[in-house]
Order: structure tokens, then C-alpha cells, then sequence
């Protein structure tokens, strides 16, 4: 029997080919990659986090109290009656809509239908990152907000969400979205995505109408969850504008549920980029270079992602024991409690998953955002040329050449190597909060700090590994 | 719990019922997965083939090209008036490049779409995992794999490769050239898994019939991305190299054969399914010029190009270099979809021969395009002359041998039809339907 042959193309493109949305991703771009001197990149990049941590040695106990300030911040937007934001939102209920319609009805081709190129594309790539940077995206675009805004106004639910539950619901659904996204065979087939996010809708609308907007989405819907989490690393936000993160260090700590929530996001994050490298497919005793597709890897990936979660856990839990038994080493007195220690420090973890985020789909981003737009030029099939888009081209010859293989991966290691001095500077103003003198905020963050640093250099290996699968 | 109502607002008990009917009506439409009544085939005005295409998963970079390939030859066949009269449609499916979604994909063609024909798979374990199911549902499929499975015998009366040659009439013809011009002693650097081993197994046999000799085998472990430490096990006395190597290390390979043998090297003879779909003139590759590849058919045009290669060429949108016209860096997978191209003009002439109306006629069809024979090169087989054998279900043709020349592929050589055949190992023929 003779196989196909698994060329550079095949290999790369596979490596490329994030499980949840498909790249046309170019075949040299990871040969480059290859050839690039990425062992010193990753040696630079971890020294980069290193000297940021010994930056925070020489601050002044308190300095940084000055920095995370926020200021108020209007824009002046001209004043109206209507509100806009629920209006928006109903118009991306019913835009929600027409998108499963045409995965149900369209083009069968995942590459062809809106249905799967808005959701994978658009939505988790492109409104997950300006959620995290630059405004509260999703509050313009919840599909639920506006239409249960318009049908029951303020009227209250028919029955209460009991508080002891918390975000505990919303940790259950992401982790079953994560498994979709990791594990499911086909989550970019127009049909099955559309039934599955069709199904997500009503139940959460369900839950909506059951227990009323407010309550449900921000305990239940973890789409919400996530996005109100991650709208704590913005630069404005809550009508204030301060340094990136600046609500996310004034509100700590979290509730152990969206603490856990945070962890959820970043080993989901990890395990997407290391469910892909030969290494993990060697461990699996598959052949990357003759990956048997996804349907041979179900269970190891749903496996892998809640194995890399417990250990991510267990290991984040371990750093911060050690932080405080090194403060209680310096200060026997200054006894702080390891659970508060583990929801007031799990918020400076979400740049690194912000960081990974980007970092993971950005090659997969810059192509198939050309597929959507192409696409949306013809959302049916039917030859039409909507605003003149059929004009946009797919092509990936710029991942076909060294020089901008090597900038792509420059950016994203920048991002992973930013997100971590950016963790690095939010852990060490937590630290602050909870500690009264210099020395005890070094003791409480040892832990973490060498955490952070393994982290940095699994984040760059991780860009830097050959992938398959 | 005190109860709050505003005089606009719905029921939220009304809203619930509602929306309890909704997904009701939604499960009986058969829109949902579960409940999914795939309605019968029927014949309708077009013909509708069905292309298993890998639009994600390890192959979808060929599934790109795949796709604008046979894209192009459907609209030329709907210019040219269709196929007996009809026009011929194009139904997309994903495999995910995943055999047990292969299997699905046809199951639709079948009774979701109700499809004349599949068509277009190019991985052997998709096409291994789909063929079965396309036999029991009686549905021609036409791959565009290269694999030796389809005459090797171990799939089935309704599989057929009537558009691309098999990996081993590839091999097989390759060997007078290397033997007779580049050197009888060779050492071969394959990938240690299937892939490689049928190369070792399929030229050692070929070399020796010509009175060459395979001198080493340097199986290289496939997730491997340092190779310096191998190049010291190929013998002094090797004359020429033949590698297959394949996966994104590559061009690491390249470098690092570069770095161990300076300007004097053996001949080198590799195959361009290592650089489908990548520069020759990248970056790196400098150390292949004056080396030869296997190709399927011309990435670059040579100066003795056919009016049919021009004009399929220009079709499928692809440069004088082989590139994407839209961007000269986005190099196509040449070598290989003019099988697409191909197959679905033999798919034309089946049909026709078999004056094919419907799924009652597929058993015709199939029997039409056993019957065939020599195909002249024409527009209709742009890569050259083919000669399909009815029994094995596998097409036979030209190969071409280039030389890297100052960054271009120039053809050193075509092997013939002959060069590539092989004594049968099935006979399809007997097979019952």
C-alpha cells in the first residue's frame, strides 16, 4: 500500500491548521520557522520577562499603587434617547440568526460559509483580542441582551440564580465549549457548528427568560464570563481609563469560580498550541507527517486538556504556597490565606492567555480573514459580488517568504514575551495589596515568578516547535 | 419572590413555550443533526458531482488548489455545453482529511445530495477509509490520490484512478534515467514510516533491473528536524542520493546536506512532493540547483509548452512559474492537480460514452470508463498521454524529470508511458457489482 506523501505542504499547513478554524496557512512558513535562531529568541525573550521581574525589585514599596490609578473617561458621543447597545445587540441577534441559517442552508464547504469563518474568525479570533484591548465589543453584540431587553424589559425572573453557584456554570459550558473546539471531530462543518451554537442560544435564552439577562449571562453564559474578565485588562473601561489591567488589579481578588475560570483559559489556550507539536503527537504514538485526523484524537485531546488543566492547577496552587511560606519565612506573623492568595493572583494569569490567544491565531487570522471577506461577497453561492468584495484574493505568498515568516514570528513571540512582563507587573502590584513592605511582596511572588518564567519559555517553544496534526 | 412587570413586556413564561416550539419545529424540519432525514436521490436537471475535498486538516493546503482546479475544469465543461446535454454541478464536502469523515462525506453525496459521482480525494487513508463505504452505496468515486492502493487491489469495482499515476509507476519509471545518467551506486534518505518504505522498496527493486544498486538506506525518524548526524553513514562510494524527505524539516534538511558536502557532492534525485507548493528559488534551496526532481507535470513552462498546458495553465490561475497569477509568492501544488483536472474530463467522456442519465446508469459508467484506453494529450489531458487499464482501474502516463537551472525547473527528461507500467496485481473486472 502506498501512501500519499505528507510534503513540506502537508506538514506545515497541518501545523498551522488550528483545530478550531481552518488556515489555507502557507507550507514554507514553518520550514522557515525551522531555520530561524528561535533557541535565542526564547533565551532573549525569557531574559526580557527575567529582567522585568528584577525591575520590580528596585520600585518603591507602593509604586506601582500610582501607576494601576484610573482616571474617569467619557467619550463624547452625541447623547440619545434610545439605547444604542441594545439596539446593536438585537440587530447581532437577528445578524446571529441569518449566520446559522446560512451554515444550515449554504455552502457546504466550511471555507464557503459565513456560518463557520464569522464564528472561528471573526468572533474568537478578532472579538476575543479588542475585547481584551480596546472596548467592550461584546456588549454591543450579545445576542441575548437586547432581545430580552426589548421583550421583558426590566421584569424580573421567574425564578432565581442561588449565588452560591457563582460562575460555576459558565466554568462547566466553556469547558464543554473547549472540548468542542479541541476535541470535537468537525467543529468547522457549517451544519453541525450551526446546530451546536443554534442549541447554545436557546438554552441560554431559555435560561434568560427563566432567570432574567443579568444573573444568567454573567454566572451561566460563559462567553460572557470570559469577555467580562477579560474586559478587566483593558486600558478603559467601567467609564475609566487607566494602565492595561488596571481593574483587574483593583478588583482582585476574584471568586475562586472566575479565578478557576482564568486557569481554564489559559491551559485551554496552552493545550491548543501543544496538542499540535510533534512532541505531544510522538507522546500519542501518531506520525505527525501522516496525522490520521481529528477523529483519531478525541480522546486524547479531551484527556490532554483537563490533564494540563489539573496540572496547571495543581502547579499554580504549588507557586503560590511557596510565596507564602516565603513571607512567613521573612515575616512568621504575616499569615496569608492561601485561597485568597490563589483568587487575588489568578487574574494576572489572563495576559498570558490574551497573549497566547494571539499569538496562536495570528497567522491563521491574517489568511482567513481574506476567506471571510471573499466570502462575504457571496454569503449564498449565487455568484453575487457584494460590496465589491469578490476583488479580495487568497493567497499566502507573504508565509511563503523568510523575511516575513521571521517579522510574523517576532510578533508573536512579542506577545507572548509582553503578556508575561504584563503578568509580571499585575502579580506584582497584587502582591502589593497584601503585603506591607518591599521584601514581603518579592517573598509572596518567588513562587509565581518562576512559574511565569517556565512559562515564558513554553510559550516560545511552543511557537518554535514543528507541529503537525 | 415579588414578581415585576413592565406594561411592554412578553410573558417570559409565553417566551418560553415559544421558544420550546421553536426547537421543536426546528428538530422536525430536519435541520438538526440527529434528526436528519437525508432525502432520496433523485435524478435533477444537473449532473452533481461530489468533491471530497480537504478543506481542513493535514491536506488542505492541497485541497486549496485542489479546488481551484477543479473549479476550472467544471466551468470549462459547463462552456463546452456540460455533459450529455446537462450542466454539470459542484457539491463540496470536507473530509477533514479524516477517513472516518471520508466515509461521511460520500453518505451525503449519496443521500443528502443525491450525487452522480464523488470525486477528488488525494490521501491514501482517506481514500482507504471512504472506498468501502462508496461500494456499498454503489457510488462511482473517482480519486485523484497517487497512491498504489486502487491497483494494488485492496479497494473495490468502484473506485477508479482514472486521472492521476500511482506512486509506483512514478518510481518505477524514474529509475532507467537515474541509472543510465546520474549513476548506478545510490543511497536513499527516505522517512522512516509507509511513505518511505514503499520508495525503498518500489526503486530498489526498479534500480536493480536496470544493473544499479542501492548502496544504503538511511531511514530518517519522521519527527526528525536535525539531520547532520546521518549525512556521515552515506558510503564514499555513492553516486547518486535519492530523497524523499518530507515535513515542515525539509528545508533544514536541505541546509544541512548543503553544509555537509560543500561544492562536491553526488548527484542529487529527489522528488518535488518534499517542495510542492514551494519556491525553488526560496531562500535556502540554493544547494538543490543543478539537482533533478520528479515531477508530475512542469511547475515552470518550458520552452516547447503546449497550446493545451497554456490554456490549463491560464485556467487554473497559475503563473509561468507555477504561482498563484493573483500573488507570484503563493506557489500551487502543480505536480499534482491536474489529476483533478484530468479526472473530471474522463468523468465527461465516461458519462457520454455510457450515455449516462441517472444513478441507474453509475454501473454503466463505471463499465464505460473501464473500457477506456489511450487518451491522447489534449486539452482534456493536459499533462500528456494517458493509458488507463480497465482491470486495475489505474491510469498510466508521462513523467518528467527536471533539473533546477538557475532557479528554474528545466525537463531533463519525460519517461515514457512504458517506462511506468507494471504487471497487474487486480482485475477489477471480475469483481461483481
Amino acid at each position: 500500500m502506498m501512501r500519499r506523501s505528507n510534503s513540506l505542504i502537508v506538514a506545515t499547513a497541518a501545523a498551522l491548521m488550528v483545530r478550531s478554524g481552518p488556515a489555507i496557512a502557507h507550507p514554507a512558513e514553518q520550514g522557515f520557522v525551522l531555520l530561524l535562531p528561535t533557541t535565542a529568541y526564547t533565551i532573549a525573550g525569557t531574559l526580557s520577562v527575567f529582567v522585568s521581574m528584577l525591575l520590580m525589585l528596585v520600585l518603591r514599596h507602593g509604586a506601582l499603587a500610582q501607576i494601576f490609578k484610573s482616571r474617569p473617561f467619557r467619550i463624547g458621543a452625541p447623547s440619545t434617547k434610545m439605547d444604542l447597545a441594545h439596539l446593536s445587540s438585537l440587530v447581532w441577534t437577528l445578524v446571529l440568526f441569518g449566520l446559522i441559517a446560512i451554515g444550515f442552508a449554504g455552502p457546504t464547504d466550511p471555507q464557503s460559509n459565513l456560518m463557520p469563518l464569522v464564528f472561528w474568525t471573526v468572533f474568537w479570533i478578532a472579538v476575543f483580542i479588542i475585547q481584551g484591548t480596546l472596548f467592550d465589543i461584546w456588549r454591543w453584540i450579545n445576542p441575548w441582551r437586547g432581545l430580552a431587553h426589548y421583550l421583558f424589559g426590566d421584569s424580573d425572573g421567574l425564578a432565581r440564580l442561588p449565588k452560591w453557584c457563582a460562575a460555576w456554570p459558565a466554568v462547566i459550558l466553556f469547558a464543554l465549549f473547549q472540548n468542542f473546539l479541541l476535541a470535537d471531530v468537525a467543529p468547522n462543518d457549517p451544519p453541525r457548528l450551526a446546530y451546536v451554537i443554534s442549541c447554545y442560544w436557546a438554552i441560554n435564552f431559555a435560561g434568560v427568560i427563566v432567570f432574567g439577562a443579568k444573573p444568567w449571562l454573567n454566572q451561566v453564559e460563559c462567553i460572557t464570563v470570559m469577555f467580562n474578565l477579560l474586559s478587566r485588562l483593558r486600558p478603559v473601561t467601567s467609564g475609566r481609563v487607566g494602565m492595561p489591567g488596571w481593574q483587574a488589579v483593583t478588583e482582585a481578588p476574584l471568586d475562586t469560580s472566575r479565578a478557576v475560570f482564568c486557569l481554564l483559559l489559559l491551559a485551554a489556550g496552552s493545550f491548543d498550541g501543544l496538542n499540535e507539536t510533534f512532541w505531544w503527537l510522538d507522546q500519542l504514538g501518531i506520525n505527525p507527517l501522516e496525522f490520521p485526523g481529528r477523529s483519531a484524537v478525541y480522546w486524547p485531546n479531551l484527556i490532554g486538556l483537563y490533564l494540563i488543566l489539573l496540572m496547571l492547577v495543581i502547579i499554580y496552587t504549588f507557586a503560590i504556597g511557596v510565596g507564602i511560606a516565603a513571607v512567613r519565612i521573612v515575616h512568621p506573623q504575616h499569615r496569608l490565606r492561601l485561597s485568597n492568595m490563589f483568587r487575588s493572583f489568578a487574574i494576572t494569569l489572563l495576559p498570558i492567555g490574551l497573549g497566547y490567544h494571539f499569538a496562536h491565531y495570528y497567522v491563521t487570522f491574517l489568511v482567513q480573514i481574506r476567506v471571510t471577506l471573499a466570502t462575504l461577497a457571496d454569503p449564498f453561492a449565487l455568484g453575487w459580488n457584494l460590496f465589491g468584495l469578490n476583488a479580495v484574493k487568497v493567497t499566502t505568498g507573504f508565509l511563503a517568504q523568510p523575511d516575513t515568516v521571521k517579522m510574523i514570528w517576532l510578533t508573536q513571540a512579542s506577545a507572548v514575551v509582553l503578556s508575561h512582563v504584563w503578568a509580571v507587573l499585575l502579580g506584582h502590584r497584587v502582591a502589593e495589596q497584601h503585603c506591607e513592605t518591599a521584601r514581603d511582596v518579592i517573598m509572596l511572588q518567588v513562587g509565581v515568578s518562576i512559574l511565569m518564567i517556565f512559562y515564558t519559555i513554553f510559550g516560545l517553544w511552543l511557537l518554535a516547535s514543528p507541529k503537525g496534526g | 419572590m415579588t414578581i415585576k412587570t413592565t406594561k411592554n413586556a412578553v410573558s417570559r413564561r409565553k417566551a418560553l413555550l415559544g421558544l420550546g416550539v421553536g426547537a421543536g419545529a426546528l428538530a422536525t424540519s430536519g435541520l438538526m443533526p440527529g434528526a436528519m432525514g437525508f432525502a432520496q436521490a433523485q435524478s435533477s436537471a444537473p449532473i452533481k458531482i461530489g468533491f471530497q475535498k480537504h478543506a481542513t486538516g493535514i491536506g488542505a493546503a492541497y485541497g486549496r488548489w485542489y479546488d481551484a482546479t477543479t473549479t476550472a475544469a467544471i466551468q470549462r465543461i459547463n462552456d463546452s455545453g456540460g455533459i450529455n446535454g446537462r450542466p454539470v454541478e459542484i457539491v463540496t464536502e470536507d473530509d477533514g482529511t479524516d477517513p472516518s469523515r471520508g466515509a461521511e462525506a460520500l453518505e451525503k453525496f449519496e443521500k443528502l445530495h443525491s450525487c452522480d459521482v464523488a470525486f477528488g480525494t488525494l490521501f491514501s487513508h482517506v481514500v482507504i477509509g471512504s472506498a468501502p463505504r462508496a461500494a456499498e452505496l454503489k457510488l462511482p468515486y473517482f480519486v485523484v490520490s497517487e497512491g498504489h492502493h486502487v491497483a494494488s487491489g485492496m479497494l473495490n469495482r468502484y473506485t477508479l484512478q482514472p486521472g492521476i499515476t500511482d506512486v509506483k509507476s512514478q518510481v518505477v519509471s524514474m529509475a532507467p534515467f537515474i541509472a543510465n545518467n546520474l549513476g548506478k551506486k545510490v543511497t536513499m534518505i527516505f522517512p522512516d514510516f509507509a511513505f518511505g518504505h514503499d520508495h525503498r522498496d518500489f526503486f530498489t527493486q526498479a534500480i536493480e533491473a536496470q544493473g544499479g544498486e542501492v548502496v544504503a538506506k538511511i531511514a530518517i525518524p519522521p519527527t526528525e528536524t536535525s539531520f547532520t548526524r546521518y549525512f556521515p553513514s552515506i558510503p564514499r562510494e555513492t553516486e547518486v542520493i535519492y530523497h524523499v524527505m518530507v515535513g515542515p524539516a525539509v528545508l533544514t534538511f536541505v541546509k544541512e546536506m548543503g553544509e555537509f558536502f560543500g561544492p562536491s557532492r553526488p548527484e542529487l534525485f529527489g522528488f518535488i512532493d518534499s517542495l510542492e507548493a514551494v519556491g525553488i528559488d526560496s531562500p535556502g534551496l540554493e544547494f538543490l540547483e543543478s539537482t533533478y526532481f520528479w515531477e508530475g507535470m512542469p511547475r515552470h513552462v518550458q520552452d516547447n509548452q503546449s497550446e493545451a498546458e497554456k490554456t490549463y495553465r491560464a485556467a487554473v490561475g497559475c503563473d509561468d512559474r507555477g504561482a498563484s497569477l493573483d500573488d507570484p509568492a503563493d506557489v500551487s501544488t502543480y505536480a499534482h492537480m491536474f489529476g483533478c483536472w484530468e479526472t473530471l474530463n474522463v468523468i465527461k467522456a465516461g458519462m457520454e460514452a455510457a450515455d449516462y442519465q441517472g444513478p441507474q446508469d453509475r454501473t454503466k459508467l463505471i463499465e464505460a470508463v473501464e473500457a477506456m484506453s489511450d487518451m491522447p494529450e489534449s486539452l482534456d489531458h493536459p499533462q500528456g498521454a494517458k493509458r488507463f487499464n480497465g482491470k486495475t482501474h489505474q491510469v498510466f502516463g508521462q513523467q518528467f524529470i527536471s533539473k533546477v537551472t538557475e532557479g528554474k525547473m528545466v525537463v531533463e527528461h519525460v519517461a515514457t508511458i512504458e517506462d511506468g507500467l507494471y504487471e497487474d496485481e487486480v482485475d477489477y473486472t471480475t469483481q461483481s457489482f
